[in-house]
């Protein structure tokens, strides 16, 4: 009843614990020898043990199993005896026939347990310890048995009656409730023959139905509290983890059920606000959460609740915190801001340090994430023991402020995982921003306005550290259980599939492995926090240029963690190797890698994967020159991100980034330049500096193609410095490579400049750089060396004809017809001056095909047909 | 029919004793071979009861840890096998119809029910209870007018009815008062009018009604709830009191005269006995839903905003349309300083009563608390409490207040006139007065309106305080310009 909660740990006796009752009689039968009556061996007798144990403990389910469930399973462990076993059990539970019987049944159990002076006891005697899992449970049912009122014990044996008698009738009883439901069609027909005045008359059946599958008929019972609450963490998890792997419906049933068996479990309205938040039902999800808090007054379930302090006052702060976070999934900045500062007052005010930290990490997080050009008036008053600096402060700076005091936060409370979680994100903001003096006045230490590798290395590396001496900070209700239900689970394999299926084929691979981690301390959550700092490598060796540490991190990632890792994240490793994949072998085999990651990641919503795929497709096009089938992907990438301003900013980016470049493939300079250029703007706006580097980058280039050469200049140069600001090695490799082209179109003169440029940019593209990034610094150089007038190619041939060679390889794979129809050219020309005709015109052949191929684009396959 | 025999005639009789003795299965068994229509119908609602009486007493014994486990009424499945045979080969009565209507209902096949209630209303119309199945079942509107009922004046009671479900409370007063032309000495009527009447916040002529009807019949404990919430909100102690003691001697143990009894003690204060009164209420009646909302009120006065918040979410659970428990959800988390997740509750709740000024009100104070600060907000929440009547005033003198601290004058003056004009009809006094006056003398002046002003100032100087020398001096001020014209600073003129 309101206010009051209720103790957790109570405990029903049904006729499935009077079974396992009956098991552990035989079990631990009273006896002098080592191995008890039926048994023949020691490892048959520990099988039972192992299984006793496994039933009162797995959490695989809601319900407890039916007789006849139990007796398959026993026919899986009993081996030998499983006749035996089963014909014990039923004879045993249908000779309980009066209430007398099953007196007399709990006070035989009683004898079982040794008594509390058998301290001393011969080594051979089987005795169960009281103090035992078994033991508890015996003593449990004992006890759950006295308490029970005379009209509890008759109760008890009807259902006792009913379970005996559905395992004999399973299939029969089912027929009957088939034979109602048919009872009611047929009735239907006649009646709205009788009076069809205009009525539907088909609609009765289908309301019923869902009511009538949940309907419960007698012997259905809710396993113990225990189990049912590692059952609802583990689901949780497992939504949290993949949420469309689940059926919206298939598991509201389940809970429905639940919430009818439990009405006080209130419990099933947070799993079901976890369904419908990860199936985009906004309303459902919105309803469930508040329900949730109205009636827990978030003091059930969480862990991390210390249950001392649990007090009068309720923890609704836990409520805004979930509704932040909830805000913040579906794509509403404001309220996800709004909310989660109500927290963080609310946490105040009740002093719930824990919730304060937590709610710190999801502003942080939200912070980052989305774009806010603005704090003012919403990051108020509540932050100002945090940010007492002032409210003149830049989002970034406030974000760093905030970040800083998470972490402090987080250390101090020993939350482990948030402060692993705190560490990653401060790498990440140290990654992508500069730190910039946080006092507006008074004096300045001066400071490199740059970003610094190393700080980010070792955000990483304490991220890792903290996790690698993890010890258990949650209860182990989860591992334990879940331990039980594996092994349960495993009842039914075959001994030896484990080293089959090793073999078997890629597909299954995770299944001996997933069984295998399944004992392991390590929760999930910390593995996900690993794989997650192991992305975050990928990503800043990604920035920062290194194309190989990037790939060894993604590859890391996919090979341990990728079975703990949430779907969304184990695409985006296979979008960072696809990519890789792209960049450095060509289309082809990216496009069949693409292929298998599809297959896997077929269920996700909003995918990556589909995002990937449009980029490819885009990227490809404009190589090939299908400069309508690329404006068409860039339109679909850009529908793909969110309406409101600030949300996927990443994609709204990519989008508009690759529709200025499908402008400049056009040929459509001015428009190109204006796209760029309010991209650019955006990015200023919302401090997303290493974006800018790229944008300028591509006004820079847009600038050279129009042949505005000296515009395109301090374009490049602004770029450079961002570059060299962040740290973007191989991008500013590029933009070098720019830079060279632009002085090499401003004239002859400039090609020592622009020669300097290339060669000094040389190492880094080549030893980082993609097929299309090397094969144009080839060709640019072939061109610096061409239009010097100092240089003559019939001395020389070697020193241009081996890059263009080069570049044309490289172009091949990539199927770019303008470059490579430009290094032909080039080529030509070199074997004209050396006179080898023949050659000449193989090169000029090669350039005649390639400017066909770009000027009749034609697709084989039709890429978006299975789009 | 062959019930004239008059051996089947004996066993109807023994069975309908057995019957009204409550020996349900006794009565079923003396049944067991007769085909009579009557004796079928009264063999299958003995067997209903019983099943019934049984699924109460298990849902006491079978309560678990985690709540009730639900109990079923075991009759159900073979009833219903029984009746649709019946019906399907139609040897069934409207009686036995209503009973079969009944029994899809609680296996939750509502479709079905509904046209069997429908045809049972038709060919008999004087059953109240399948009426009143029929009414459980027309939860929107829509469905109530897909209903195919035959004209009758028993089809009016329904309609009422369902209208006061609905919270169309005008039309079903309508209903009523038409009814009670014809049936003039009905108490029920009158019972029902006084309810309408208590939705509509008619108190004054609600507690008339329950006065007179207590006259006609003194020993009523049904909806004597809603005349001691009448009581209590014109905080007559010693008529509640009264009311009180009459239905203790009635009968103890009817939820409404428990929840009389925790009404008594709310309003004297003792909150701690309120909710023991409303929680016995809820025991005998668990989707009591009055009294879940209003023990979340007691805790709410007690402090316990936990329980208060448990308490109004089972309200709302059990009727998703009660605005009232919303309501106090939303007080109750704004009362733990969380007014944004508050407002989720008073959007509920004004979305289910639009027409409550105070929901609006509550809104409103919401959003202009200091933590959330959206005035433009809560002003638009005040606007629409000033458009459905409100009592109190507040929503008027609050909208000129922030539109002058938004710094729209015009609009603050325009609301400052209404709120005025509101006061002088309804002769009230206040500082409320004097600020609006005051604000629009300046205003008026600053407009170069020196006639209005002038009115404005000339009232103010009914008052006493430092208002009515800000007056004179800005009546001294507005002669001076208009003397001296064109207009110079009267400042330089004093000394």
């Amino acid at each position: 009843m309101a206010g009051v909660l209720k103790a957790p740990g109570a405990f029903a006796i049904t006729p499935h614990k009077v079974s396992v009752c009956v098991l552990v009689q035989i079990y631990a039968s009273p006896s002098q020898i080592s191995i008890p009556f039926p048994f023949s061996s020691v490892s048959q007798h520990n099988r039972l043990g192992l299984y006793l144990l496994a039933l009162t403990k797995s959490c695989d389910d809601i319900l407890e199993p039916k007789l006849e469930q139990l007796i398959s399973q026993l026919r899986e462990i009993g081996g030998l005896l499983d006749h035996w076993l089963t014909d014990h059990l039923t004879s045993r539970l249908s000779s309980l026939s009066s209430p007398d019987d099953l007196f007399n049944f709990f006070n035989d159990m009683r004898g079982v347990l040794g008594g509390p002076d058998s301290g001393v006891m011969e080594d051979d005697q089987v005795i169960l310890d009281p103090n035992s899992n078994l033991g508890m449970f015996l003593r449990r049912c004992i006890l759950a048995f006295n308490l029970l009122t005379f009209e509890g014990i008759c109760h008890l044996l009807t259902n006792i009656g009913i379970y005996c008698k559905e395992a004999i009738s399973s299939c029969s009883s089912y027929e009957l409730r088939r034979l109602d439901d048919s009872d009611i069609e047929v009735f239907a027909d006649p009646k709205s023959e009788h009076n069809d005045k205009g009525r539907e008359s088909s609609s009765y059946s289908s309301s019923g139905d869902l009511l009538r599958d949940v309907d419960l008929n007698g012997g259905v019972f809710l396993r113990t509290n225990w189990q049912i609450q590692g059952y609802l963490m583990e689901q949780a998890d497992a939504i949290e983890k993949d949420g469309s792997s689940f059926t919206l419906n298939a598991f509201e049933l389940t809970l429905r059920q639940l919430q009818k068996l439990a009405p006080e479990l209130h419990r099933v309205h947070f799993l079901r606000y976890l369904n419908s938040l990860y199936h985009d039902d906004y309303f459902s999800a919105l309803e469930n959460l508040h329900r949730y808090f109205d009636y827990s007054a978030g003091t059930e379930g969480f862990d991390f609740v210390p249950p001392a302090g649990c007090n009068s006052f309720g923890r609704y702060e836990i409520a805004l915190l979930c509704l932040g976070m909830m805000h913040f999934h579906f794509g509403h900045p404001k309220q996800a801001l709004e909310v989660l500062t109500e927290a963080v007052r609310v946490s105040q005010q009740h002093s719930n340090d824990t919730c304060l930290a937590y709610t710190l990490a999801a502003i942080c997080n939200l912070l980052s994430e989305i774009g806010f050009s603005t704090t003012s008036g919403i990051l108020g008053s509540p932050f100002s023991p945090m940010t007492s600096v002032g409210t003149s402060l830049s989002v970034q700076q406030q974000l760093f402020v905030l970040l800083k005091g998470s972490l402090k936060r987080a250390e101090s409370l020993k939350l482990k995982q948030l402060v692993a979680a705190n560490h990653l994100a401060m790498a990440k903001f140290n990654l992508t921003h500069v730190q910039r003096p946080l006092l507006s006045f008074g004096p300045k230490t001066s400071m490199k306005l740059r970003t610094c590798p190393v700080t980010v290395c070792k955000e990483l590396r304490l991220g890792y550290h903290l996790i690698s001496e993890f010890c258990c900070e949650g209860s182990t209700m989860t591992t334990d259980g879940a331990f039980s239900t594996a092994w349960l689970k495993n009842l039914q394999k075959p001994v030896g599939s484990l080293v089959l299926s090793q073999d078997n084929s890629s597909r299954d691979n995770s299944n001996p492995f997933l069984f295998c981690t399944q004992p392991s301390s390590i929760p999930g959550s910390v593995l996900q926090l690993v794989g997650s700092s192991y992305l975050h490598r990928a990503t800043a060796w990604e920035i920062y240029g290194s194309a190989p540490l990037a790939r060894v991190n993604a590859l890391v990632y996919a090979t341990c963690v990728a079975d703990a890792s949430s779907s969304s994240d184990a695409a985006l490793v296979h979008v960072k190797l696809i990519q890789h994949l792209a960049v450095f072998k060509g289309y082809e085999e990216a496009f069949s890698a693409l292929k298998i990651a599809e297959e896997k990641f077929l269920s996700v919503s909003k995918s990556r994967i589909l995002i990937l795929k449009l980029q490819l497709l885009h990227e490809r096009a404009l190589h090939r020159g299908h400069l309508k089938l690329a404006q068409q992907v860039c339109d679909e990438l850009g529908v793909l991100a969110s309406s409101v301003t600030a949300v996927d900013m990443e994609l709204k980016i990519e989008a508009s980034l690759r529709h200025a470049r499908t402008l400049l493939a056009a040929k459509q300079f001015s428009q190109a330049a204006a796209v760029a250029h309010s991209l650019f703007c955006m990015c200023y706006k919302f401090n997303l500096q290493v974006e800018s580097a790229t944008v300028l980058l591509l006004l820079a280039e847009i600038h050279l193609k129009s042949g505005n050469a000296v515009v395109g200049l301090p374009h490049a140069l602004a770029s450079l410095s961002y570059c060299q600001s962040f740290n973007l090695d191989l991008l500013r490799a590029s933009a070098t490579l720019t830079l060279a082209e632009l002085w090499l179109s401003l004239g002859s003169n400039h090609t020592k400049t622009a020669l300097t440029l290339i060669h000094g940019a040389f190492p880094m593209i080549l030893g980082h750089g993609g097929l299309e990034l090397c094969a144009r610094a080839y060709i640019a150089e072939a061109k610096c060396y061409l239009s010097d007038p100092s240089f003559s190619v019939s001395d020389n041939p070697e020193v241009v004809l081996d890059p263009l060679r080069q570049a044309s390889d490289e172009l091949h794979v990539l199927e770019y017809h303008e470059l490579a129809a430009e290094g032909f050219y080039l080529m030509a020309i070199v074997f004209d001056k050396l006179g080898q005709l023949e050659k000449r015109e193989e090169a000029a052949a090669s350039f005649k095909n390639h400017i066909m191929a770009l000027e009749n684009p034609q697709d084989g396959e039709d890429p978006l047909s299975n789009a | 029919m062959e019930e004239d025999e008059v051996i089947h005639g004996d066993f109807y009789l023994l069975a309908k004793s057995y019957f009204d003795c409550r020996e349900y299965r006794r009565a079923a068994h003396v049944l067991r071979d007769q085909t009579g229509n009557k004796s079928v119908f009264l063999r299958c609602y003995a067997l209903y009861l019983a099943g019934e009486k049984r699924k109460e007493e298990e849902m006491i014994e079978l309560e678990g840890p985690l709540g009730k486990s639900d109990a079923v009424n075991r009759e159900l499945v073979s009833l219903e096998r029984e009746l649709s045979s019946l019906c399907k080969n139609g040897m069934i009565d409207p009686f036995g119809l209503y009973l079969y209507g009944l029994v899809l209902k609680e296996k939750g096949n509502e479709n079905l029910a509904r046209k069997v209630l429908v045809e049972s209303v038709n060919s008999y119309p004087w059953n109240w209870s399948a009426w009143s199945e029929l009414q459980s079942l027309c939860t929107t509107v829509d469905i109530l007018n897909g209903l195919n009922l035959s004209n009758h004046w028993m089809k009016e009671f329904f309609l009422a009815s369902v209208y006061q479900e609905l919270r169309m409370h005008n039309e079903s007063l309508s209903k009523y008062e038409n009814l009670q032309g014809t049936f003039t000495f009905s108490n029920y009527i009158q019972a029902q009018i006084a309810k309408a009447r208590y939705s509509l916040r008619e108190f004054e002529q609600v507690e008339v009604i329950f006065e007179d009807l207590l006259r006609n019949d003194p020993y009523r404990v049904e909806d004597m709830d809603t005349y001691s919430n009448v009581l209590y909100t014109k905080e007559c102690f010693s008529a509640l009191s009264y009311l009180a003691h009459r239905v203790i001697m009635t009968d103890k143990y009817r939820p409404e005269s428990c929840c009389i009894i925790g009404n008594y003690y709310s309003l004297k204060g003792q909150h701690e006995k309120s909710v023991i009164y409303f929680r016995r209420a809820l025991k005998l009646n668990k989707n009591y839903l009055s009294a879940w909302t209003l023990m979340g009120h007691e805790y709410v006065e007690m402090k316990n905003t936990p329980a208060a918040v448990d308490a109004y979410r089972r309200a709302v659970d059990i009727n998703p349309r009660d605005y009232r428990a919303w309501y106090g959800l939303g007080q109750a988390y704004e009362m733990m300083g969380m007014p944004h997740y508050a407002l989720h509750y008073f959007r509920k709740s004004v979305f289910f009563q639009p027409i409550d000024s105070r929901l609006w009100i509550a809104m409103a104070q919401c959003y202009e608390s200091e933590q959330l600060h959206m005035l433009e907000e809560a002003i638009k929440c005040y606007k629409r409490a000033a458009n459905c009547n409100d009592t109190e005033a507040i929503a008027l003198h609050r909208l000129a207040k922030l539109h002058r601290e938004l710094g729209y004058p015009e609009e603050a003056a325009f609301y400052y006139r209404k709120d005025l004009e509101r006061m002088e009809a309804e002769e009230r006094e206040g500082p409320n007065i004097v600020e609006a006056l005051m604000f629009l003398a300046t205003h008026y002046k600053a407009q170069k309106r020196f006639e209005e002003a002038e009115v404005y100032c000339t009232r103010l100087l009914d008052y006493t305080g430092p208002e009515r020398e800000t007056a004179k001096s800005l009546l001294r001020g507005m002669r001076m310009a208009q003397s001296s014209f064109p207009s110079m600073d009267v400042e330089h003129f004093h000394p």
